[in-house]
């Protein structure tokens, strides 16, 4: 939780330290004797709250309303004047100026505490709103909005990004015909924070394979390069990202990939679901990360399931995460239903604490036909209509 | 899912090394606060940390994402981050990230130490 905080403007000391005893239970609180103190104060933090008197010496809490209300980064804050005149006339000069609040002294502090929270709570709700208005535009562009179309697969895509989540991303791109690279990562952290590191992260990959395509088609050696340029760049100096790329040659019925701390992939068929096991570290932590390629041949009926930690860190009914235990099995079930993804979806939330997500959750399926599948279906066939019509 | 115990409790071991015992979780909703606890570490000289996950039942990645970032921090001062006792769910993430290439493990806080003398 964030915690608040709060600039307490008094003169008088023993109210002071007593405002700031209560206060500092639940709020950081930091204090000034005056307005001139108070301006300074502002200068080094911004605080969520200003609480202050009226009359004090130097500059009173008018002037430091007025100057409050005069400052862009400032005139926001929700102010409470607190105060011992308590004739109209300075009541009506508080209200003029546009305070949040209006105390009287003597005041009950228990009344003062509760009012404060009520005004944190609602700049709260503010804050949390427009938080998930921007965060549901940054998913909208980190998902793409089509799926690639091939002639003996079939692909499958979800995503529900949370207003709060974390950064998903996924992305595809057709590099030269008959070949595909699926990039799906993950951007440590919560919220619209991770979602713009995600944003920029981003960036980073598509042009890296850009860049170096020229050079190399390995996903090993394009998510080396990926992991050089953030390290590398002290902006992004926070940022650490699981990454799993796919180089998809649906000609060969291949798929080969790297994977950078990445929750691993299932292959699922007719005959089971098993986890694609080989990965590496995480990128972001060490410059000199080594990552190698690895290669699956897709069979006839098999699928790749690739999804993100909201899947496996997803709570069932037992208070333990999914995991990837729980998701073979899910995998499993899955297998063979027209939607799977539907029916994972189903699966999990069916044994889940809750009734829906609890975070971001984005599962990719990529299933190679049988050949049974591509056959001309029999109603389709002219002899079989000749053969009805006689 | 209430988690009480936010705080971490820093034992120092020598100058430049402490433990820190992770609690119950570190997650989002408590990274922040590691984030400024092993920060102010730090800044008093200590490069070697030996996180204590005896107790964790919670590492979710903002958690890890908290820990990386400590060791971006000490390890162009040759320090080190180094886990102790690590339960179960911790070292389900630990393998997942494969992380463990670079944070070593020992089988309990006294270990660490003697490892890193």
């Amino acid at each position: 939780m964030a915690e608040y905080s709060l600039l307490i403007v008094e003169d008088e000391s023993t109210l002071r330290r007593l405002l700031e005893y209560r206060l500092g239970k639940e709020y950081n609180v930091r204090t000034a004797e005056n307005g001139v103190e108070a301006l300074a104060l502002l200068d080094e933090e911004i605080p969520d709250l200003i609480i202050s008197d009226v009359m004090m010496p130097k500059m009173d809490g008018f002037a430091l309303q007025t100057a409050v209300q005069e400052r862009e980064d400032t005139k926001a804050i929700p102010f409470i004047f607190l105060t011992a005149k308590a004739d109209e006339e300075s009541r009506k000069k508080g209200q003029m100026t546009g305070v949040d609040d209006y105390i009287t002294k003597p005041f009950d502090i228990d009344r003062l505490i509760s009012r404060v929270n009520r005004l944190l709570e609602r700049t709260k709700i503010f804050q949390t709103q427009l938080d998930a208005k921007i965060g549901q535009d940054f998913s909208q562009k980190l998902t793409p909005k089509t799926m690639p179309v091939v002639s003996g697969y079939t692909t499958h895509f979800y995503n529900v990004p949370k207003g709060h989540g974390g950064g998903d991303i996924f992305d595809w791109t057709e590099t030269r015909p008959g070949t595909y690279f699926i990039t799906i990562g993950d951007v440590m952290g919560k919220g619209l924070q991770a979602k713009f590191y995600a944003f920029s992260f981003f960036g980073y990959i598509r042009s890296t394979i850009h860049t170096m395509l020229g050079a190399t088609d390995s996903p090993a050696a394009l998510v080396a390069g990926v992991n050089q340029a953030l390290v590398n760049d002290s902006t992004m100096e926070e940022t650490f990202a699981s990454l799993l790329l796919l180089r998809w040659e649906p000609e060969h019925n291949t798929i080969t990939y790297a994977n950078a701390g990445h929750c691993r992939p299932i292959l699922v068929s007719e005959r089971g679901a098993e986890i694609v096991t080989y990965s590496d570290i995480v990128l972001g932590l060490t410059p000199n990360s080594e990552f190698k390629d690895t290669s699956i041949s897709m069979k006839p009926g098999s699928a790749l399931v690739v999804y993100t930690d909201g899947v496996s860190e997803q709570v069932g009914k037992s208070d333990e995460m999914l995991g990837e235990e729980g998701i073979i099995k899910v995998v499993q079930n899955a297998y063979g239903h027209a939607e799977p993804i539907d029916a994972m979806v189903q699966g999990i939330l069916d044994e889940s604490k809750h009734p829906e997500f609890d975070d971001d959750v984005l599962i990719f399926w990529l299933e190679r036909l049988t050949s049974m599948d591509r056959q001309t279906p029999r109603w389709f066939s002219p002899f079989r209509d000749v053969a009805e019509g006689s | 899912m209430q988690v009480s115990a936010m705080d971490f409790l820093v034992e120092p071991v020598s100058g430049d090394m402490a433990v820190i015992r992770i609690g119950k979780a570190l997650d989002f909703r408590n990274a922040a606060e590691f984030k400024n606890t092993t920060q102010e570490q730090v800044r008093n000289g200590v490069q070697n940390f030996i996180l204590d996950f005896t107790d964790t039942g919670i590492l979710d990645s903002t958690g890890l994402g908290s820990i990386f970032s400590l060791y971006r921090q000490v390890s162009p001062l040759s320090g080190q981050v180094v886990f102790a006792s690590v339960s179960r769910p911790v070292q389900v993430v630990v393998q997942l990230t494969r992380t463990y290439k670079v944070f070593r493990q020992y089988p309990t806080v006294d270990a660490a130490q003697q490892g890193m003398k």
